[in-house]
């Protein structure tokens, strides 16, 4: 996902905080499909995501007062949006399974994914819906911060400098936990191949 | 036997991008926000929404930033306090003419605590004259004593029996 233009953004930000709502809400359409890429990545529910993504679009109009601009409004909008999604997995806990529900079929229509699982061998044998929902299977046995790094670096496209500031941790952290996960998926994965039925 | 690679996991998980909400999630995305913002706003108590509205004003009026002039913002509050100092002054000094009218003796109680011999010498025509016999303090007393009247009792009316254009200049 490419990363939207923030030079934009202080204008608007600095609009916001002098209480012009129009200004936020530019914000908001800007910021909303990325954002809600990120939570439903780390949640795996729909419905949590659109909570999650108002009260995070909520407390940042609260917030945003107090913003001072030591980060970009990018990172301070993925910040709150990681923490937030992080304190609700917690309290959510272990009770949340994962669901065919969950599994999202506008995927399989998709033209580069049709394009990669015809061509790559590991997957070619393997049921598309399947393979997706083995994906997500695998993504939700990650703990909830090796899943953070994984959604932000894989699927967001983000650098690694940019997730240790959103995370708040050294850029060697964030790729030990990067490969951390991506070994853990792999195994998961590999499992799946060998026993597709399984 | 062909294993995934990283590779192939990172596309795999770059398309988990297309997992989008239905069509027209985000077109009433911003309706919704604003719903919520409206019944979290109605919620609120009142002297929550004043404080808000308080604090908003004052960010604008930019406090924060009269800290980056310590010299000029403590010269105000100086020239502040020296105003404000002065003009609770001034009020203090003109009331130092009001006395407390309940400690002052009475006109007739006055005149009552006068030997007789002494009263009779004031009010007699072949004394000199009493403005000059009365010295300060008895003047002072009598001009407090009709402050005290004022202060302490209702006024009272009298009726003329004449207007006063019709009396004569000199009634002896």
């Amino acid at each position: 996902m490419d990363q939207p233009r923030t030079d934009d953004d202080q204008a608007l930000v600095a609009r916001a905080q002098s209480g012009d709502a129009a200004a936020f809400d530019d914000l908001v359409v800007k910021y909303s499909p990325r954002l809600y890429g990120l939570i439903y990545n780390m949640t795996s529910n729909h419905e949590d995501t659109n909570d999650m993504l108002q009260d995070v679009f909520a407390k940042a109009y609260r917030a945003i007062k107090g913003f001072r601009g030591k980060s970009s409004f990018y990172t301070w909008i993925h910040t709150i949006a990681v923490n937030m999604t992080l304190n609700f997995l917690k309290k959510r806990g272990r009770r949340y399974h994962l669901s065919l529900d969950d599994v999202d079929v506008s995927i399989q229509n998709d033209k580069e994914f049709i394009e990669l699982t015809s061509t790559s061998s590991p997957v070619r044998e393997a049921d598309l819906a399947e393979l997706q929902r083995r994906l997500n299977e695998a993504m939700m046995k990650l703990s909830d911060e090796h899943r953070a790094v994984v959604t932000m670096f894989h699927i967001q496209g983000m650098p690694h400098a940019e997730i240790s500031k959103i995370l708040g941790v050294s850029e060697g952290t964030v790729r030990s936990r990067l490969f951390y996960a991506n070994r853990q998926l792999q195994n998961y994965l590999d499992e799946f191949r060998k026993n597709p039925v399984g | 036997m062909d294993n995934f690679d990283e590779n192939e996991i990172g596309k795999l998980l770059r398309l988990k991008k297309f997992e989008q909400p239905p069509p027209g999630y985000f077109e009433n995305f911003l309706h919704e926000f604003h719903r919520r913002q409206r019944d979290e706003l109605l919620r609120q108590p009142v002297w929550s929404v004043l404080w808000q509205r308080l604090s908003d004003s004052l960010f604008r009026l930019n406090i924060p930033s009269l800290t980056s002039y310590p010299a000029a913002v403590a010269a105000v509050l100086v020239c502040a306090a020296v105003i404000s100092v002065k003009v609770y002054q001034a009020p203090s000094s003109a009331g130092d003419a009001m006395v407390d009218t309940s400690t002052l003796p009475s006109n007739e109680s006055v005149i009552d605590q006068m030997p007789s011999q002494r009263v009779a010498d004031y009010f007699t025509l072949s004394s000199s004259l009493p403005t000059r016999r009365l010295g300060p303090d008895l003047s002072r007393q009598m001009n407090e004593s009709a402050y005290t009247h004022r202060a302490t009792t209702p006024p009272r009316y009298v009726l003329d029996r004449l207007p006063v254009s019709y009396e004569p200049s000199f009634n002896f």
